[in-house]
């Protein structure tokens, strides 16, 4: 992480020294002195410059409008009415895991005669690593951002003169009980021993610090509803959205999805001749997809891109579901 | 955020150096010491090079932490030899051990395999008075993390004999650390111990 600096000067010879984030040492690279920062309880605060103006956002934005499944006809009717950037803080952390998990897994194999056999294969495994972790220090309201994706980039506090920023609201200590517990869980799913016998895992916060980083919001409209986008400020990607949904899309994807509901269920009637719980599988089958394809679609009207606390379910997360509702349901009939 | 210049907390000098390292040595007086909210003076070694060594030499810090354990139960699939078993002083499972946790910046694997090899067989050395003009490899860890990391030696001891460790119920307590600096040598395989 010897990304980023911040300009600040020696105070034996005066020359100008750059911290490395989140380290309490450094060298003075004209007159050789060992320096220490003793900054607030260990934290280092840094900012990264804006290097995205309005035109950029303007366009990051726009050229976001025509990917995917939204309003074909966003990029002619959308306005945008609003664009200006902001600085939001940020808690970022490196965090050390090391330890055993020790346990077993069952293995089972079928034999040529068709009998299933249950092994028992024990487990030891060492974790040690370094995990990363950030966090929005603030409340980020309906911005659709919570952590940091991009970690390098120029820093400096030359722009928080013109640019708002947001206080920090968080604490410090939860920000590292939440990046401690999420390097350990890292490192647990990692290790994958799927019955535990013995775990003693260490987690050693490394570093810590408060990063403000540039983000420019655009607010448009379409057909009189208000959308937004959020664009990152260092490499000018869009990080967040709201937009409105393709309607020929979504009456097809109806459509398919209904299709598909009844079908099972059909199918479930058809061999029910063959197994009377063929049916119910059938019949339920049926029902969970058009309950998931009529949740999705109550929301649909909408895209939605980032990480919103309230966010409709997505297309990825309703694939997901109905892979999950085919799995459950498959093992039900075994 | 201050930026402060490092002292000897001992004669006042200013530290210099061309490597970061969290363990200040004064050369004036011979003094280590660390920041750790203030200045601390640490007790420390430094060990002699063995006289037939050759190539590039570099004394790596560890801290040796003093520890003493008491074992409850273990089990293991397919073995059971084990190591904390050497340094058992009484049928009730307790015994003392030096745990040896490199200090410097290791990868993983080099970490564990020297934080292993010194443990299980404690290095027995000459000590000097001063580095001799000799690199010092910096420091990267506290001996809070140290401390930490000791029982993760421990475990690593008992998970790397024959057999899979499945439970090892015991405790582990440091009474004493000391910042021990060991004598290698770079060559093209890497470091080589040169004690
Ligand atoms: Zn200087
Ligand atoms: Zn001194």
């Amino acid at each position: 992480m010897a990304d980023i600096s911040v300009g600040l000067n020696c105070p034996a010879c005066g020359g100008a020294v750059s911290v490395v984030e989140g380290e309490s040492t450094l060298l003075c690279p004209y007159c050789d002195s060992t320096l220490f920062i003793e900054g607030d309880q260990g934290v280092t605060t840094i900012a990264f410059r804006n290097k995205v103006n309005r035109e950029g956002a303007m366009k990051a934005s726009r050229l976001w409008w025509s990917r995917g499944w939204k309003a074909r006809d966003l990029k002619r009717v959308g306005r945008t009415i609003e664009v200006y950037p902001i600085y939001l803080p940020f808690w970022r952390a490196m965090t050390r895991v090391a330890g055993w998990i020790c346990g077993y897994e069952i293995r089972r194999h079928t034999d040529s005669k068709g009998r299933v056999h249950e092994q028992k294969v024990p487990k030891e495994v060492m974790v040690l690593n370094d995990y990363r972790f950030s966090e929005i220090a603030t409340d980020p309201g309906d911005l659709g951002i919570r952590s940091l994706r991009n970690f390098s980039g120029e820093t400096s506090f030359a722009d928080f003169d013109m640019i708002p920023t947001f206080e920090a609201t968080t604490s410090r200590d939860d920000a590292v009980a939440r990046a401690k517990s999420d390097a350990q869980s890292r490192a647990r799913s990692s290790a994958k021993v799927s019955r535990v016998t013995m775990e003693r895992l260490h987690v050693l916060p490394r570093r810590l610090s408060m990063v403000y980083y540039p983000v420019w919001v655009v607010r448009y409209t379409y057909r009189d509803r208000m959308y937004m986008t959020t664009v990152d400020g260092v490499t000018g990607q869009v990080l967040s959205g709201r937009a409105p949904g393709d309607p020929l899309f979504q009456s097809l994807a109806i459509t398919a999805g209904t299709s598909v509901g009844g079908l099972a269920a059909a199918v479930g009637i058809i061999m029910s001749s063959v197994a009377a719980e063929l049916m119910i599988v059938g019949l339920l089958a049926g029902g969970i997809i058009l309950y998931i394809t009529y949740r999705f679609f109550r929301h649909g009207s909408e895209i939605v891109e980032g990480e919103f606390k309230n966010k409709p379910a997505s297309v990825s997360q309703t694939i997901k579901e109905l892979q999950s509702a085919a799995r459950t349901l498959q093992e039900a009939y075994r | 955020m201050r930026i402060v210049q490092v002292k000897c907390p001992s004669c006042n000098s200013p530290i210099y150096s061309k490597q970061r390292d969290q363990l200040f040595y004064c050369d004036k007086c011979n003094v280590l010491h660390t920041r750790n909210g203030g200045a601390e003076k640490l007790d420390f070694e430094i060990a002699e090079f063995s006289g037939s060594s050759s190539g590039e030499r570099v004394f790596v810090p560890f801290w040796r932490l003093y520890c003493s354990f008491i074992i409850r139960s273990k089990s293991v699939e397919g073995g059971h030899v084990f190591r904390l078993m050497s340094w058992m002083k009484d049928e009730d499972g307790s015994g003392t051990l030096f745990i040896h946790i490199p200090a410097a910046d290791f990868d993983p694997s080099t970490f564990k395999r020297l934080a292993i090899d010194y443990t299980v067989s404690s290095p027995k050395y000459r000590s000097r008075l001063d580095f001799g003009g000799v690199r010092r490899m910096p420091a990267m860890m506290s001996r809070e993390e140290a401390v930490e990391l000791a029982d993760f030696v421990v475990v690593t001891m008992e998970a790397e004999k024959p057999g899979v460790l499945q439970r090892l119920d015991y405790s582990l307590t440091v009474n004493g650390s000391k910042v021990v600096y060991l004598p290698f040598v770079m060559g093209q395989s890497g470091l080589t111990p040169a004690l």
